[in-house]
């Protein structure tokens, strides 16, 4: 256990308070009146986190394309700078509201809490949040999900989920992304699924490609099952 | 820019927990941050270095970083194993387990004020 000692003197007496406040108190209150909102409508909200460059957009148009005749969906969708994505997205015919966070590399649940009203939840069975593209600090903010879905694409190297743990402990779905590519790569789907379920061994695992559509229905039955389930509570 | 968020959210979270009164008497904060919580104590020492040019109020308050190490508890024969090479598994009987008991924290444990 190491200890950061303090460079000042002690000086006086001091009152000590234990308290035991979580760092991110601020954040998880708001989550919290997220989940409550999402209740009212029952809406399924799922968080998309990956690295930069692993597929979250193209993923969120190809499911809009399947899944827009059966359920509505909505997507907001958090960047650095720019609109591109939102745009990207919108051209499938859903909406679909850019989150600029101005040089933040996550989204927090205020940001999300702040957009909601621009959204007409009770019309809307599935929402998505597509997380800024970073597999590190979107793992400590909780948005009020339903599900956290991590992608991991076939380019990144499957060595990926024991440097980040965190975020594949606290995700429920795994989507190995660009499995088209596995011919010309050295990348096991096998062995990055064995190191992330020695992180946590509940995590589901679908392998896809959004240019192929390997396994694309897989994916979309599942978001299907979830928003029913939400929708019968 | 993550540390700066996290000192950001620290600073916010005492100002809605304690009085300004008390704020202004504060000597010391401690938290207790694990391993899995992606902070890096240094660069949150930096980062909270850098709050105070913009908030020199709480300059004189000292910041200490205790980093707690990964132990899970096994549900079936509760165990406690400390976590290598996150490998989430109990060593005695090698069932795999989520139930993290330390090292996930993110904690404000104590805060010291002048009498």
């Amino acid at each position: 256990m190491s200890i950061e000692k303090s460079t000042k003197a002690a000086r006086g007496t001091a009152q000590c308070e234990n308290t035991n406040i979580n760092l991110l108190k601020a954040n998880d209150f708001v989550a919290d009146i997220i989940k409550k909102e999402m209740a009212k409508t029952n809406t399924l909200l799922v968080n998309i986190t990956s690295s930069a460059g692993s597929g979250k957009t193209t993923l969120m148009q190809k499911t809009a394309e399947k899944l827009k005749n059966k359920l509505n969906i909505a997507v907001m969708v958090g960047d650095l700078e720019t609109e591109r994505d939102a745009e990207r997205i919108r051209e499938t015919g859903i909406q679909a509201l850019q989150i600029v966070t101005g040089g933040i590399c996550h989204l927090e649940a205020q940001m999300i809490h702040q957009v909601l009203d621009q959204f007409d939840l009770p019309n809307i069975d599935l929402l998505f949040i597509e997380n800024v593209g970073n597999l590190v600090c979107p793992a400590s903010f909780d948005l009020g999900e339903d599900y956290r879905v991590t992608l991991m694409a076939t380019t990144e190297g499957d060595d990926k989920p024991k440097k980040y743990p965190r975020m594949f402990l606290t995700s429920d779905m795994m989507l190995v992304s660009k499995s088209d590519l596995l011919p010309y790569l050295p990348f096991s789907v096998e062995a990055v699924t064995k190191d992330a379920r020695e992180v946590n061994h509940e995590l589901e695992v679908i392998q896809i490609s959004s240019l192929t559509e390997e396994g694309i229905d897989k994916w979309c039955d599942w978001l299907v099952e979830k928003v029913k389930q939400k929708q019968q509570v | 820019m993550h540390e700066t968020s996290i000192v950001n959210s620290i600073m916010r979270t005492l100002e809605m927990e304690f009085e300004q009164e008390k704020l202004n008497k504060m000597k010391a904060i401690h938290l207790k941050v694990g391993i899995l919580s992606n902070i890096e104590p240094r660069l949150l020492h930096n980062a909270y270095s850098a709050y105070h040019i913009t908030n020199p109020g709480y300059h004189r308050v000292a910041l200490h970083i205790e980093s707690t190490k990964l132990k899970i508890q096994c549900e079936v024969c509760n165990h406690i194993t400390d976590v290598k090479n996150y490998r989430f598994i109990c060593d005695n009987c090698e069932r795999p387990s989520k139930n993290v008991i330390q090292g996930e924290e993110m904690l404000i444990h104590k805060v010291e004020f002048d009498d």
